[in-house]
């Protein structure tokens, strides 16, 4: 690992990398069986696939389940390509070695227009990106849940680590029984031959250890029986009887708890503090002082015997919180100032085809409109933790996390202890979102657990810190200019956006030094290995393709096109939300081809329609979507239907909602989704994705903001920042498109187009556009 | 202070102002039930006193001392799964699965008071809030257990 980091780190990194390369890249990562930890009487067969005792299978699970359903996709891999029930699969967490990396989360945030993607037939600019890209991904590891990847990344590599270890007990029988291995079949993790022989998985594996897989080949399509078929999850019976252990269900024996408060003021601290009214409250054990760590807010904890006790004892603190040296933010100064960059600054171009200025100059008519979206919280459900334990140099974290890495390296650095010394375990996810990448929670729980050195401790934010301390998704806001001829056809399409850089925010806060340091030397060489490629993601402040995306990549034929986003820094915390860019990018785009259409006077579907003919695979979503939505037939009085189309994440989802205004408040009965995803492992957790991810977007469409005023988050808890309730959620179907193509996302596409379907049907409603996220409809409609 | 849990009379190391959900999960270890808000308004930690369903963040220990109290790890054992368990797993309700407990223990209330309810009666009981959007699952489960067709 060291040597590889070196390697990179000595610039013109990914060109001498390429060089050098003979094993097949997804052969590289199957790893050897000791990056498993052998329990009693279990067998490793390579890094990913051990044999237990009983006979059952064990993979080692890189990926954090925050609800997705992942450890049970990934777990369906490996039971096809063994051949053995879904249920004798278990599942462990994978180490820290870089077989485990995501590859496909750094493969799919390329800034590839998906029109140039579809078109790619040889070996050009997009697959050789992408074969770098991979390579260079495979080589540093970074282990993450995120990006909607999981499935992506793990598509190859777990179904051959499966497949060779097949091979390999197969091999093992074949030897052990001197029977032609031809001859041999597996049903159900029993290999047996027309002789009557036949022995299970646990018999052979001693032997399939030393038995080489020869030549390995994954099963045909044709012969799947799990993979494309719904089943049920694993993680759901732990869910419905109150077993399964989330981050602040672990207990260790002797614990304390940790409360904690951050100042009020991002990016304020703690000035003079005075704890002794509440160190003399019982249960109450001290207070720890806690730096910005991980990019977030300084404040401080206290450790009592309860959670309970402790909170009561931090609210009880006296002290004075002292501002942002830079001065307060402002959410309302924020968005002016947005809107003036858009105004006075070029920004970078994500996307340019024919020429903008020359055919508005002409043209005969006419669109412009501003959009704007605020800021947003995750509010997972679970608020942030960590139980962590210092002693002895070693430090042991139990925390739920969607980048185990960056949170080993964050205690590691906080601790003063190498990275070998600090042993993590990744519990269950009370939802992700993205927040879970952030590693300040971890690195506040390895602060604290240091002054009680021995004793266990679960630091945990109360729904107000998790609500005021959170890395929001930015505000946003576009300008979107459209020009027709005289028969309705668009001719050119022009989009500026202001908004703060995702991604270099990101890395600078999460990443340890050294990383850091390779990240940036491959992001200034980028360039010049990948042809076009100008805004690889990075810790780097160049240009940010997570803020700009979903306004860059419009699958339309519109002849003349621009995209400039102009990347701001305005001192709000910021990270990814899920679906990140494409979250409110959607609403811009999607709304603003329904005013175009408007201005056509055509269809709003059949309007996509005519600009789709070059993009097959996007026309067939949204007309599975129109189709299963009855777009076009009558609908009772006072409901209209929106639709809208979005790629992300390498899936493509159409949704049409049906929308009616109760009282003047927003109502969706219905949304129809029509999904393409590639090839299905589970459609049964494709459909609860779309299902979670509708009412996801409604909540921030319909409620969600986050205000800033005087340096503070106004919204605290729920009962000011509302999420969607059981009864203002609407009937969700979905339709899935077969496709043979490898798997793509499916956690997050399903969140870009809700909000301008409902935004659509408001206007078929009212005739009223509205252009503000969240949506607060015209009030004479 | 005495306190009967799941038909169990156990003793809790609390005062008489700490909310039940907290001894419950850092004083007796029985972690099923989950802070999700603290204010009441989201629902994780529900649990059934005297068969009413209550939000424990908000109730203090002294006020459920000799009454019964039902969390999830009551609500049904793995050889015998309450019906609503049941149709939880049949319909494939859980996402990330941090509400669910509370979602569990206000939908066996309902059920109780109305075995057979309406969605209007759904609406009005289950006030709990997911993030991961399983809503339309919850009312199918509850529609299933209660021997209607979802």
């Amino acid at each position: 690992m060291k040597r590889r980091t070196l390697l990179l780190a000595g610039s013109a990194a990914a060109g001498a990398l390429v060089v050098g390369w003979v094993a097949s890249p997804q052969r590289s990562r199957l790893g050897r069986g000791r990056l498993m930890k052998a329990g009693e009487g279990e067998v490793a067969l390579n890094g990913w696939i051990k044999i237990a005792p009983d006979g059952a299978v064990v993979l080692a699970m890189p990926r954090s389940e925050m609800g997705q359903g992942v450890h049970t996709a990934l777990a369906m891999l490996a039971a096809e390509e063994l051949d053995v029930p879904l249920a004798s699969v278990r599942i462990e967490q994978a180490g820290s070695d870089a077989i485990y990396g995501n590859v496909a989360y750094s493969v799919v945030n390329l800034p590839f227009h998906p029109m140039e993607v579809e078109r790619e037939d040889g070996f050009g600019r997009v697959k050789a990106s992408r074969w770098i890209v991979g390579k260079v991904a495979r080589e540093i590891g970074i282990n993450a849940t995120g990006g909607s990847s999981s499935v992506a990344d793990a598509w190859p590599v777990v179904r051959l680590a499966a497949a060779t270890a097949r091979a390999s007990l197969v091999g093992a029988a074949s030897l052990q029984w001197r029977l032609p291995v031809d001859e041999l079949e597996v049903r159900r993790g029993v290999i047996s031959h027309a002789s009557g022989k036949s022995g299970g998985y646990a018999e052979m594996a001693r032997y399939a250890a030393a038995t080489p897989p020869g030549n390995v080949r994954l099963k045909e399509r044709s012969a799947w029986t799990l993979i494309g078929r719904p089943a049920p999850r694993l993680d759901v019976p732990g869910k419905v009887d109150g077993s399964a252990v989330f981050g602040l269900d672990v207990r260790v024996q002797g614990m304390k708890f940790a409360a904690v408060r951050l100042c009020p003021m991002l990016g304020g601290s703690p000035g003079r503090v005075d704890a002794s009214r509440a160190l003399a409250m019982p249960g109450v054990d001290r207070i720890v002082m806690l730096p910005a760590y991980g990019g977030s807010t300084a404040g401080f904890a206290v450790i009592g015997r309860t959670t309970w006790h402790a909170r009561r004892a931090a609210e009880a603190v006296d002290v004075e919180w002292q501002g942002r040296p830079a001065g307060a933010l402002d959410s309302e100064r924020i968005a002016q100032s947005l809107r003036q960059a858009v105004e006075t600054q070029r920004g970078f171009t994500f996307h340019q085809s024919g020429d903008v200025e020359e055919v508005g100059g002409r043209a005969p008519r006419k669109v412009e409109a501003w959009y704007h979206a605020p800021y947003l919280a995750h509010a997972a459900l679970e608020p942030m933790n960590c139980t962590a334990r210092v002693a002895d140099g070693r430090v042991e974290l139990w925390v739920p996390t969607q980048a185990p890495q960056l949170c080993r390296a964050a205690a590691a650095t906080v601790a003063g202890v190498e990275l070998e010394d600090v042993d993590l375990h990744v519990t269950l996810l009370g939802g992700g979102f993205g927040r879970r990448l952030e590693v300040d929670y971890a690195a506040q729980a390895v602060r604290v657990a240091m002054d009680v050195p021995g004793t266990a401790v679960q630091l945990s934010w109360s729904r107000e810190e998790d609500a005021t301390h959170d890395f929001y998704r930015p505000m946003q806001v576009a300008r979107l200019r459209g020009t027709l001829d005289a028969e309705g056809q668009v001719l050119s399409l022009r989009i500026d956006s202001a908004g703060d850089a995702i991604s270099p925010r990101w890395f600078e806060r999460v990443l340890p030094v050294g990383l850091r340091a390779t990240l940036s030397g491959l992001q200034l060489t980028a360039p010049a290995v990948l042809p076009g490629v100008s805004s690889l993601s990075g810790p780097l402040d160049l240009p940010d393709k997570t803020a700009a995306e979903g306004l860059f990549n419009l699958p339309y034929g519109i002849p003349h096109q621009r995209m400039d986003h102009v990347a701001t820094r305005s001192g709000v915390p910021v990270g990814f939300w899920r679906s990140v860019g494409h979250s409110h990018n959607a609403f811009f785009s999607e709304s603003f081809i329904d005013e175009l259409a408007g201005e056509a006077k055509v269809d709003p579907v059949e309007f996509r329609r005519r600009l789709l003919k070059n993009a097959p695979r996007y026309r067939a979503v949204l007309d599975l979507a129109a189709k299963q939505a009855g777009w076009g037939s009558a609908l009772p009085a006072g409901l209209a239907r929106g639709v809208a189309l979005h790629e992300s994440f390498g899936s493509i989802v159409a949704q049409v909602a049906e929308v009616a205004l109760d009282r003047g408040q927003v109502r969706v009965h219905r949304v129809v989704c029509a999904i393409d995803c590639g090839t299905v492992v589970n459609p049964q957790i494709v459909a609860q994705q779309m299902e979670g991810a509708v009412v996801f977007a409604l909540s921030a469409a319909l409620h969600g903001r986050i205000d800033v005023r005087d340096g503070a988050v106004q919204q605290r808890n729920f009962p000011d920042q509302p999420l969607l309730s059981l009864r203002q959620t609407p009937r969700v179907e979905t339709s899935i498109v077969p496709s043979e193509r490898p798997p793509g996302g499916v956690g997050e596409p399903g969140v870009p187009p809700l909000a301008p379907a409902v935004a659509n049907a408001l206007y078929e409603l009212t005739h009223q556009r509205v252009r503000h996220l969240p949506l607060i409809p015209a009030t004479d409609a | 202070m005495q306190l009967t849990i799941n038909g169990r009379t156990v003793e809790a190391d609390a005062e008489p102002a700490m909310p039940l959900l907290w001894a419950l999960r850092d004083v007796l270890g029985m972690t099923g039930t989950k802070y999700g808000c603290g204010v009441a308004a989201c629902g994780a930690c529900t649990v059934r006193v005297d068969g009413q369903p209550v939000r424990s963040c908000v109730t203090p220990v002294s006020a459920v001392a000799g009454r019964r109290i039902v969390t999830i790890e009551g609500l049904g054992t793995p050889a015998a799964p309450h019906r609503l368990q049941a149709a939880w797993i049949a319909e494939q309700v859980p996402q990330c699965g941090y509400c669910q407990s509370g979602m569990l223990m206000a939908a066996a209330a309902l059920l109780e008071r109305k075995p057979k309810p309406t969605d209007a009666d759904i609406d009005e009981a289950i006030t709990n809030l997911c993030r991961c959007g399983t809503y339309q699952r919850v009312r199918a489960a509850i529609k299933r257990a209660a021997g209607a067709k979802a």
